[in-house]
């Protein structure tokens, strides 16, 4: 791995006051040469106290945009400083940091834009009710026929992030699902991914967005958002 | 019959279009938003001007609808217009409140670091 890249952990949040801080340390301890920000949804706890109180930098959000707004955030702060390269780690601590490296090699070794973390390439033993398994399933399908390239874990939030792919999350990032319609996005706009194997672990604290009973609804809504985004135009990117 | 009706809907329509003008004098209505509400007032009020016309004449044969059904059908589609105009608008506002807000976000904390720069610089030089 270069030593000279400038890389960004972002770590959104939304209401982790008790999960927040421990991440923060996860992150610090296994990638110390990394700088860390905290995009703060809006949220309504201590989150961004917390984390100001570990030393890292803190983007606080008027209001709550949805973790697609917040994202973006995280990434227009990477472009405008020059990151070379950001990674996303949730701040409910589901994301193990010492994963970080596997992603960064895959980025250097595959020559991808984007290194996606998989619960399911390898690892099976990912605690998940079976609706949830039976939607994410499905979900990998359709979305593998579209971007012509296997995608086993079209949920995982656990990203790094070249410059080009920065530069197009800044001007474009998708708002309702972000996770599995950044994998069309980045398709459209031909860029390059890989996943790779990453273990996750159960979240410290709060509720995943997506509850058993919704997760049909949620199913149905994602194939929509993503089928629209399918037929999407996405301004060209320019330069480098 | 058809009397009565013409003369409630044509002063409904009249007065639709006479607050639509008062609310941009007042300006408590942009224009953008004002001209589907005065083509929707002013067709109301030609439909109901020429009722023979349009009602048992040029729509029927248009449309193949009578009467009632007719006016109902316009009316109808006109405010299907303005909800979808609506829809429109709020989707752009949505976006633009949204980079509003993270642009704010971003702006915060450069004015912040700043801040905390310019006075510790001057706290050293004192």
């Amino acid at each position: 791995m270069n030593r000279l890249e400038r890389i960004l952990v972002i770590i959104p949040a939304y209401n982790e006051e008790d999960s927040i801080g421990r991440v923060i340390e996860d992150v610090r301890t296994n990638c110390p040469q990394m700088d860390i920000l905290v995009v703060n949804d809006g949220s309504a706890d201590h989150t961004s106290d917390r984390a100001r109180a570990s030393g890292v930098v803190v983007l606080d959000l008027p209001f709550n945009l949805g973790i697609g707004g917040g994202m973006q955030t995280g990434y227009k702060y990477a472009a405008e400083k020059g990151y070379d390269i950001a990674i996303q780690v949730d701040g409910d601590g589901q994301h193990d940091p010492k994963e970080i490296p596997k992603l960064l090699q895959t980025l250097e070794e595959r020559k991808v834009d984007v290194a996606i973390g998989s619960r399911f390439i390898t690892d099976l033993e990912y605690k998940a009710t079976t609706m949830r398994r039976v939607g994410i399933t499905v979900l990998s399908k359709v979305i593998s026929i579209m971007v012509r390239q296997k995608i086993t874990d079209p949920t995982s939030g656990f990203r790094a992030s070249r410059r080009k792919a920065i530069q197009l999350f800044a001007v474009n990032y998708p708002q309702d699902y972000p996770e599995p319609e950044v994998v069309v996005l980045l398709s459209k706009s031909g860029l390059k991914m890989a996943e790779v194997p990453v273990k996750m672990s159960q979240r410290y604290s709060g509720e995943s967005s997506i509850t058993k009973i919704r997760s049909i609804y949620y199913m149905v809504k994602v194939l929509l958002a993503i089928f629209v985004d399918w037929f999407k135009k996405y301004p060209l990117l320019i330069g480098e | 019959m058809l009397i009565k009706i013409q003369i409630i809907v044509g002063l409904l329509s009249i007065l639709l279009i006479l607050i639509t003008v008062e609310l941009i004098r007042k300006e408590r209505l942009r224009e953008e938003y004002s001209i589907l509400w005065l083509f929707t007032g002013g067709a109301i009020l030609i439909f109901i001007l020429f009722p023979a016309f349009f009602l048992s004449r040029f729509i029927p044969r248009v449309t193949g609808v009578f009467y009632l059904s007719a006016v109902v059908l316009i009316v109808f589609f006109f405010l299907l217009l303005i909800v979808f105009h609506f829809s429109v608008v709020i989707s752009k506002l949505t976006g633009q409140n949204k980079d509003l807000a993270q642009r704010y976000a971003l702006l915060e904390l450069e004015f912040n670091e700043l801040k905390r720069r310019y006075f510790t610089s001057n706290t050293d030089s004192s």
